[in-house]
């Protein structure tokens, strides 16, 4: 049997899952939040989703920046949309501008003369979730920050697993002194501490996207490999992997056709949990400043700005609750998945 | 050249906020006034005054004079001996004796030891500038004044200087101070086995020659004439204990916790490792009566606790646990210290302006670097710096604009010089004129063999990023993309020591009486690692000037050469000045008592207790602790009584080049 057939067991599986309302809405409102935030531009941003301007359009959103020429203001730098709509406006000729809903981006500083920031919530302003230290929207640094944190896990989790799962699969597979070395490798390189490395890289170079995740994923990959081991010499030992073994099936086939999906579960239940730790592993080096570079939006950044301003209590309220929404709802995810997956319910071998 | 390095323009503000004293910022720079030595000389007539029973000459070599240095076997006849009595007393009489003033740092020292390694810690300042050196300088006229010598008379040949030392002069152990302890001092500094490489150039290369005349009356020669005035500063030295030190190659070792007996009013009573260090009063300091030492180092103990971290140490203060607190930082003074023991009157601020030499903060552009070699794309970067904006917003107004790229010398501050300001146009002439006419899609500029104006900030302090992420948002619109990059202070001023960044975010510590340039922006220290020049500057006009300025010891002409040289650092654009902050900010319980004018011209921090601040000028002490007052205040806390609040805003030496927007 193939890893991606929908088999009956998996149809089960499935009913299962959704029958578990607390994690499958869940399901459906982070996977709704991640395909949303896929879109982001569309949503957040200080650029306009549509211009019309003396008889043409424009759609800002993607591809290269409009300057202020463009529109007849005096400026070559990027369009100010949101000053624009008030300008087209007040023209009257007809021109107008459609805003995202949240008409800021996470990087820009909008900023007042005579009054500092943080600036607290306002529809007013459109900062409907109060701006930073520096007068950056929170609401569009928790959007473009949950993205960000988001792909990291899952890049992670890819990553992390592929290198774990062979390694894991190949030490049960092999066993004997194959076994024995990698068992010793691991536990002498799960000894090196992890956030020193971290710490001291970031303190020679400054980390970007794919050094963290080089690093993450060069002390991450163990964990998955103690699970898969045991499960592979495990399924090894079972009737089937001889049977395919007298068949003359090569060890690649057996492993990955055979003793893997039955292995799935063990990998599957892990899922979420391997999500949830990459957000906040992200989050807390970020948090501690050996994270992503300024003015990357992150969770963690804002965490410690809010714990630094706690007079702006919406700063550091914003990004707990978010935190607290994700973790809860991966949390029920995992939850369900675990329940779905349980042998004790369906057993192959029935 | 003294290197000051201060790897950041934070720490200027931290080092004020870390303990009361601004002066240990300069601690932790390897500022050096450092002591001196003459001959042992066995065979010198030992003329000494009876009183003091000499103690047996050390077995150090005599100090090595070099072919053309020496000074004159016996003392010049002719000498124009010197003193200054005549300045007005800057200390409070009304000041009272007594308490503990508590302050604190991030972390234990690593040593006791003033010199060799590990010795440039924070608490090195409480340490160095215990000490008093020959002469020191008044804190308001900025003249001389006597501390370990009396009098001092100058040479014709414009190198040497005589002083006589003040007989009173005592070690914290009793021992008198004598020309001896000078004499050591070159010896000592020359040695290699204090592990000091800086301090044995120096004593090598700057100091000539030392020459012990009596018990009290020395001579010292050094490198270069300067003028009269700053000698004194320029070649400043202190005594070391000559009965004190054994020096073997396990000094190192030996001295590291052991205490050094010092001249000035506090020495170190107790040490808990990791915890605290206590320091007592002298009861019998020998400069109690001195007229510009009276009045003043008031507490009879500081005790400063390590607290590793800021935040923390602030809740401290808060609650009574610390009598002061630097509130220099915006996001401090306006907002953390607010509420309850503020509004009702238990502590006090106070925002002093003062006019000492100002850091030289700034954006220091390598000039080695392909894009910044064109003085058009350096000048077009600085009027692409939205400084302005920084100030008004994330810094609240609070600091100002640096104008140039040395200030606060009086004289030799350059009035003419303006920034330059923010100018979209300008920018845009500036960078067109060097071909970056065009943007790209993301609205940066591009040359036409698609270089895109792109440059690396490197910067190594986390509090700085929100200015910058302020600039650089506002640089977008001209068409610059500047990159962040953050890194570790040590490490980020290592990158620029090795010329290896392309925009330079950071501070120098600034001192003395006049400006420096030399190490800034001769070009015998451009492109090579490990000197002070990273704009890697080179050009010969700079050169000549500058060496026509070192050479010169004519004030006038000084005057005129500085302000020429600072004009030719305006003109090529390597520097962009940020920001000022031409004040001291500081919360204080209000049992901290101050004289009516708060502190002195050039007080970097109203609640010092040390001789000596920044190094050089005489002004700290002047504070003092009201037992009474505290038992009251403290009463009135407990019983949630609210006293009148206080806010003090002293604009007395508030210079009109600091003056705000």
């Amino acid at each position: 049997m193939s890893l991606f057939t929908v088999s009956p067991l998996t149809v089960k599986q499935w009913h299962r899952f959704r029958s578990i309302k607390r994690g499958y809405w869940s399901a459906v409102l982070l996977g709704g939040c991640i395909v949303l935030s896929l879109g982001a531009e569309l949503l957040v941003n200080s650029r306009a989703l549509v211009v019309f301007h003396q008889g043409e359009w424009f759609f800002p959103t993607y591809g290269a920046f409009l300057p202020g020429r463009t529109f007849g203001l005096d400026y070559d730098h990027e369009t100010n949309y949101r000053e624009l709509k008030a300008v087209l406006a007040a023209r009257g000729e007809g021109g107008w501008v459609l805003l995202p809903p949240v008409a800021y981006d996470a990087l820009e500083n909008d900023l007042r003369e005579g009054d500092y920031p943080p600036y607290p919530p306002s529809f007013a302003s459109g900062h409907y979730l109060g701006t930073d230290s520096t007068g950056r929207d929170v609401l569009a640094r928790l959007v473009y920050g949950f993205r960000t944190a988001m792909g990291f896990a899952f890049v992670l989790l890819i990553c992390s697993y592929a290198i774990g799962i062979a390694v894991g699969a190949a030490m049960g597979f092999w066993g004997g002194a194959f076994d024995l070395l990698f068992q010793r490798l691991i536990e002498i390189w799960n000894l090196v501490p992890f956030l020193f490395v971290i710490m001291i890289v970031a303190s020679v170079v400054v980390p970007d996207f794919w050094t963290l995740m080089a690093l993450m994923v060069a002390f991450g990959w163990t964990q998955m490999t103690w699970y898969m081991r045991t499960s592979t010499y495990k399924e090894k030992a079972r009737e089937y992997v001889l049977a395919a073994r007298a068949l003359g099936a090569s060890s690649a086939r057996m492993i990955g056709g055979h003793i893997l999906p039955n292995a799935i579960s063990v990998i599957v239940t892990f899922i979420p949990f391997s999500i949830a730790s990459g957000v906040t592993a992200l989050t807390a080096l970020d948090y501690l400043g050996f994270g992503l570079p300024p003015p990357t939006p992150s969770w963690g950044e804002m965490l410690a700005q809010g714990t630094n301003h706690l007079e702006s209590p919406w700063i550091v309220t914003s990004v707990v609750a978010a935190m607290v929404a994700v973790l809860l709802m991966v949390a029920y995810i995992g939850e369900a998945i675990r329940e779905a997956f349980d042998p004790k319910k369906f057993t192959y071998y029935e | 050249m003294k290197r000051v390095h201060r790897s950041l323009s934070r720490s200027a503000l931290l080092q004020a906020l870390r303990s009361p004293c601004r002066a240990t910022a300069l601690a932790l720079t390897g500022v050096l006034v450092a002591g001196c030595g003459g001959e042992p000389e066995p065979e010198a007539p030992a003329a000494a005054s009876p009183a003091i029973s000499r103690l047996p000459l050390n077995d150090m070599p005599p100090i090595a004079v070099a072919e053309g240095d020496g000074l004159p076997d016996s003392l010049p006849a002719d000498l124009v001996w010197e003193t200054n009595n005549e300045d007005p007393v800057f200390a409070s009489p009304d000041a009272k004796r007594g308490g503990t003033f508590r302050a604190w740092m991030l972390s234990f020292p690593l040593t006791l030891r003033t010199v060799g390694p590990d010795s440039n810690g924070t608490f090195a300042g409480y340490l160095r500038y215990n000490r008093l050196g020959l002469v020191t300088f008044h804190p308001n006229t900025r003249r001389p004044i006597p501390a370990l010598a009396t009098h001092w008379a100058f040479g014709d040949d414009g190198r040497t200087i005589y002083y006589k030392l003040n007989p009173k002069a005592r070690w914290s152990d009793g021992v008198p101070v004598t020309a001896d302890d000078f004499v050591f001092s070159v010896q000592f500094h020359r040695s290699k086995e204090i592990v000091a490489p800086w301090y044995n150039n120096y004593y090598t290369e700057r100091i000539r020659d030392l020459k012990r005349y009596d018990d009290h009356t020395i001579g010292i020669q050094v490198a270069a004439p300067k003028p009269l005035v700053e000698m004194h500063y320029e070649y400043g030295l202190l005594p070391q204990p000559r009965h004190f030190h054994k020096l073997g190659e396990n000094w190192v070792r030996d001295y590291n916790w052991r205490i050094e007996p010092n001249t000035g009013p506090y020495i170190i009573d107790k040490v808990e490792k990791g915890k605290y260090i206590e320091m007592r009063r002298k009861t019998d300091w020998w400069a109690n009566d001195l007229k510009y030492f009276q009045h003043r180092f008031n507490p009879d103990k500081v005790r400063v606790r390590v607290i590793r971290d800021m935040n923390i140490a602030f809740q401290h203060f808060l609650k009574g646990e610390l009598d002061a607190f630097g509130l220099v930082i915006p996001s401090y003074w306006h907002e953390k210290a607010t509420g309850e023991p503020f509004d009702n009157g238990y502590i006090a601020k106070y925002w002093f302006y003062n006019e000492l030499p100002v850091p030289s903060a700034g954006m220091f552009l390598n000039s080695a670097e392909p894009l910044l070699r064109d003085p058009k794309i350096r000048h077009g970067l600085a009027h692409a710096m939205n400084f302005d904006r920084v100030i008004d917003t994330v810094l609240r107004g609070d600091y100002a604009r640096l104008p140039t790229f040395s200030l606060g010398f009086g004289d030799y501050d350059n009035r003419e010089i303006k920034p330059r300001p923010f100018d979209l146009e300008k920018a845009d002439e500036y960078f067109r004129a060097a071909g970056f006419a065009t943007r790209g899609a993301d609205g940066v500029r591009v040359a036409e063999d698609g270089l895109r104006l792109s440059f690396r900030v490197t910067y190594g302090d986390g509090h700085h990023t929100p200015r910058l992420v302020v600039l650089q948002e506002e640089a977008k619109k001209a068409g610059v993309e500047l990159e962040l990059q953050l890194l570790d202070r040590s490490n980020a001023f290592k990158q620029m020591q090795e010329k290896k960044h392309q925009i330079g975010w950071m501070t120098w510590g600034s001192s003395g009486l006049s400006p420096r340039y030399w190490e800034f922006f001769h070009s015998v220290n451009a492109n090579k690692t490990q000197t002070n020049n990273i704009v890697n500057y080179a050009d010969p006009a700079m050169d000549e000037l500058i060496m026509a300025y070192r050479a010169s010891a004519e004030a006038g002409e000084r005057v005129a050469l500085a302000r020429r040289l600072e004009q030719m650092v305006h003109d090529s654009g390597v520097v962009i000045p940020t920001f000022q902050v031409p004040y001291t900010r500081e919360g204080a319980w209000r049992w901290l008592q101050l004289p009516p004018w708060l502190g002195t011209r050039t007080s970097g921090s109203l609640f010092n207790s040390q001789a000596v601040s920044a190094g050089i000028f005489s002004s700290g002490g002047l504070f003092w602790i009201d037992e009474d007052e505290k038992e009251r205040i403290l009463q009135a806390k407990d019983d949630g009584v609210a006293l009148e609040p206080l806010t003090v805003i002293n604009t007395d030496f508030r210079n009109p080049l600091s003056a705000d927007g």
